[in-house]
């Protein structure tokens, strides 16, 4: 067992001498560095694609809905590879920034979901009684329904983050090395399986259990206002 | 005050208002009554066009509000609603659920509206609840908030919709009062009721809706003692007992 520890987190492996837990470290610096700026790029999109999707205008849902139906239509990998290995292909773009462009807009998709389920969750009569008291459609959604809507918004979105930090594990199919890439590349070189995957393993459970935690907290501090 | 031409209502192939002429003069205090599915709501909230009429006029102090031209946001400031369950803004406190519309419309300063507010608080009695929550409240004081939010748009015309529908019964009481005192200081208001004794005793006029017409219309002791149609008649013999 401790051989077993050393030989694949401990010890040079393969040619370039590279150290299991420094890889496995690397790798988790990169699937952070996705995770997060996927989210935002994601964020970003979710509420442009919802404000287009409440449009009264079809030519403005249409690409929206589009969009929104083609993503969750289809699975995250075939998009990563898809946008990697075609659409970016020409542009030179790296890898990581590529897998951050990919999850961005899968995770776009997913939030804008979200944020509508978040208004639509808020009581018709609260529209009726702002625009009958001559409120616009914007003013209401601004003063009434948003600042309601976040509560139920902002857990579903804590919720999106854990399973797009899972998501990112398929890196490995455009040759970016995140955490589980890592892992596969020591268990290939030492022959060592089960130090490496469950080390992976580990470090995903930490990562998602320590944000559900604090994710709860946070909720019940929401309520409290309630 | 409201001309109201041939208003029809439907939603696809299921006709709810089928054609109903009503004028409405300034000051007048309006009852509507009948069964569930009459109609009564929906020809309530097409005044505010929170429903869309299908087809037909309404004028509202000789403004088309149905033309395609015109400014909805603008009327509605002068029409007053009041809703079944109140809908009062959970996240803002009693004053701010007052003040909101006045101030973000930028028709009064923040000051104006706070003492606005407070004058109308007293007047339905609730003006230590100022800072309260929504949540804090009972129906009936929900109810009595919700309608000094709407009087503080200081409109020409206030609609009611089942205000007391949703209330304990000991609860009825205090809101009718408020909407009996609007009414004597010459308010306009249309108001949709179960309570046939409010109806009776401060309307002007009581007006019998089913299947999506106006049955009859008269003065309330005409309406409740001497009903002409046959349809009024077997309705009031079920709900004055």
């Amino acid at each position: 067992m401790l051989e077993a520890i050393n030989t694949s987190l401990f010890s040079p492996i393969g040619d370039d001498g590279m150290i299991g837990i420094l890889l496995i470290l690397n790798g988790l610096k990169v699937t952070l560095i996705v995770t997060f700026f996927a989210m935002l790029l994601g964020a970003v999109l979710g509420v442009g694609t919802t404000l287009m999707k409440m449009s009264s205008k079809w030519y403005i849902r249409f690409p929206a809905e589009l969009y929104v139906g083609v993503i969750r239509g289809t699975p995250v990998v075939v998009q990563l590879v898809i946008l990697y290995f075609i659409v970016l292909a020409a542009l030179d773009v790296d890898k990581i920034t590529a897998a951050i462009i990919a999850f961005g807009l899968n995770s776009g998709a997913y939030i804008s979901e979200i944020i509508r389920a978040g208004i639509q969750a808020v009581d018709k009569g609260q529209t009726e009684a702002a625009r009958s008291l001559g409120l616009s459609q914007a003013m209401t959604m601004k003063l009434i329904i948003l600042p309601q809507a976040i509560k139920n918004i902002l857990p579903a979105l804590g919720n999106e983050f854990i399973v797009l930090l899972k998501e990112t594990a398929v890196i490995g199919f455009i040759g970016g090395v995140d955490l589980m890439r890592a892992g596969e590349i020591i268990r290939s070189r030492t022959f060592e399986d089960s130090i490496p995957l469950f080390t992976c393993a580990l470090i995903y459970l930490f990562l998602t259990y320590s944000f559900t935690f604090m994710l709860s907290k946070f909720e019940k501090r929401l309520k409290q206002s309630d | 005050m409201i001309n109201i031409t041939n208003l029809h209502k439907s939603y696809g192939d299921n006709a709810v208002l089928k054609g109903i002429n009503e004028h409405i003069r300034q000051g007048e205090v309006v009852s509507v009554i009948g069964p569930s599915g009459s109609g009564k709501s929906t020809f309530l909230r097409c005044i505010n066009l929170l429903e869309k009429p299908t087809q037909g006029d309404i004028e509202i102090e000789g403004q088309s509000i149905t033309a395609k031209d015109a400014c909805v946001d603008k009327l509605r400031q002068k029409v007053g609603m009041v809703f079944q369950n109140f809908n009062l803004f959970p996240h803002k406190t009693v004053l701010q659920n007052i003040t909101l519309a006045p101030v973000s419309l930028k028709l009064m300063t923040q000051a104006e509206a706070d003492n606005k507010a407070l004058t109308l608080l007293t007047q339905v009695g609730l003006q230590d609840k100022a800072n309260a929550y929504p949540s804090s409240l009972s129906g009936g004081q929900k109810q009595r908030v919700a309608i000094a939010r709407a009087l503080a748009m200081e409109p020409d015309l206030m609609l009611f919709d089942e205000p007391t529908s949703a209330l304990d019964p000991e609860m009825v009481g205090d809101v009718l009062d408020v909407m009996k005192d609007l009414a004597q200081k010459g308010m306009t208001m249309v108001i949709v009721t179960h309570e046939m004794g409010f109806a009776r005793d401060v309307s002007d006029r009581v007006i019998f809706m089913d299947g999506g017409y106006v049955v009859e219309s008269n003065i309330p002791e005409e309406l409740f003692t001497r009903p002409k149609e046959a349809r009024t008649q077997s309705f009031l013999s079920k709900v004055l007992r």
